[in-house]
């Protein structure tokens, strides 16, 4: 590019330039007329937005769900640090809502007990130890977080003949989908055997849906896991011991614990 | 069913929350964005692995740095295309052997989508609708030079030599069908206001 170039010929070039299809030497010139000229610098965001439409002309394809679980699993240590659901946006109308007033204060004192349980797990200086226990203090921030939200309930699990002792209480969010169970005392398993937790709608079996899939604490104390799972009011939930290491698709055994949600 | 506490969000909004490293945040925005971005990296790469590292590294770049995103300079969904398109060029330049489209309308339906989802967002599909009617208006000529740039990460002279024709017809062809291209969105009086472009 000996020559100067008249101001149409910046513009011709402004197309190949948010297309990313300029020659190197066509992109200096330009990058170099960009940063002084506002006309081609507006053009320049107009054909930007453009751009990002033709997006939308690529035949639409489901992405696999590996790769959001792949995206997650890098931004799990980060996020377990920092997790925010704003408390003002708003939210399809849940019927779980109903039950806040008496569930208030079992909320709050479920939050300050876990408040306490997250300080002392801090100063066993979490931060050096290894992604299980990081994995723990996310369940629990998880769980003081919400322990706020107002669709959230609080549903304690009894155990059934043959657990005794076992303990389990689930923290369950309608309008988020997903809860923590806090689970202490079951028994140990056999090899390839797993727990499995389930959420049933309406308390009707064959409607169970996979929540978690995990296996006991080798050494006393009381297990925090997040989980997932499509919550309306009404849903019970239950524990079941299953076969490993993925557990089932619907529960193959009685439930060890189960637990429902109070109503009015 | 994922995030329903973030859904009345808009885009901007939920770009801030990230930038504190929210991940239900960037989870709302990848249920927005994660489809069309990975349709148009397989589109570009045709290759299902490459498809999602290209769109996982895009989602991954907006939680370490959320603040590069510049709301005065377009929209989130701007933002996330580009970057996975840019992304993707990349790598099929890297990668000669993935560019296997020869023609550039290969691959690509230019009628409305029969197959989209009942659930897949109105704005997107919305979308999807008026930016291929809008293509379908441009020239062949015009309509090849885009599409071979945008989805086949050609440079100029690269389609020129495909096609056959001088560098500098290729430069007037994609300015004339960049130009249509905007009056045709503008028209459809998307631009601005369009959902998807919500900040």
């Amino acid at each position: 590019m000996d020559t100067p170039m008249s101001h149409s010929e910046y513009e011709e070039l402004a197309a190949g330039y948010v297309l990313g299809a300029l020659e190197p030497d066509d992109e200096h010139v330009f990058q170099q007329h960009l940063s002084g000229c506002s006309v081609c610098e507006a053009n320049v965001r107009e054909l930007e937005a453009v751009v990002g439409g033709l997006a939308y002309a690529a035949p639409p394809v489901d992405p696999p769900d590996t790769l959001w679980a792949g995206i997650r699993r890098e931004i799990r240590p980060e996020a377990a640090r920092r997790t925010s659901i704003p408390a003002a946006a708003p939210g399809p109308p849940s019927g779980a809502g109903l039950r806040r007033p008496r569930l208030l204060p079992a909320l709050a004192a479920a939050a300050a007990i876990l408040l306490v349980v997250v300080l002392s797990l801090w100063n066993l200086n979490l931060r050096d130890q290894n992604a299980v226990y990081r994995d723990r203090v996310a369940a629990l921030e998880r769980a003081t977080q919400l322990a706020n939200d107002p669709s959230a309930s609080l549903v304690t699990l009894n155990d059934q003949p043959g657990t005794t002792g076992a303990q389990a209480t689930v923290i369950a969010s309608s309008r988020q989908d997903r809860g923590v169970l806090l689970v202490e005392n079951l028994p140990p398993l056999q090899r390839n055997r797993v727990y499995e937790l389930w959420g049933v709608p309406g308390g009707k079996i064959d409607k169970a849906e996979k929540a978690l899939v995990f296996v006991p604490l080798r050494r006393q104390g009381t297990q925090a896991l997040q989980f997932e799972v499509p919550i309306q009011p009404g849903t019970v939930f239950a524990i079941t011991e299953e076969p490993g290491p993925d557990g089932s698709e619907k529960p193959t055994s009685q439930p060890l614990l189960v637990g429902a949600p109070r109503t009015a | 069913m994922r995030g329903k506490a973030y859904r009345g969000l808009r885009d901007g909004q939920l770009v801030e929350l990230v930038a504190q490293k929210d991940a239900g945040a960037l989870e709302a925005l990848y249920e927005r964005y994660g489809r069309p971005a990975y349709s148009l990296a397989r589109r570009i790469l045709t290759d299902e692995t490459l498809a999602q590292d290209v769109v996982q590294e895009v989602f991954l770049s907006l939680w370490r740095d959320a603040r590069r995103f510049d709301a005065g300079r377009g929209t989130v969904a701007t933002y996330l295309l580009s970057m996975t398109h840019h992304r993707a060029v990349d790598v099929v330049r890297r990668e000669e052997n993935l560019r296997r489209w020869r023609t550039s309308d290969e691959g690509l339906e230019l009628e409305p989508d029969p197959k989209a989802r009942v659930e897949d967002e109105v704005e997107a599909s919305e979308r999807r609708t008026e930016v291929r009617a809008a293509l379908a208006e441009l020239p062949a000529a015009q309509r090849e030079a885009l599409l071979l740039a945008y989805f086949g990460g050609y440079t100029q002279r690269e389609v020129a030599a495909l096609v056959g024709v001088p560098l500098g017809t290729v430069k007037t062809r994609m300015a004339a069908g960049m130009r249509k291209m905007k009056e045709a969105l503008q028209d459809a009086g998307r631009e601005e206001q369009h959902p998807w472009t919500r900040q």
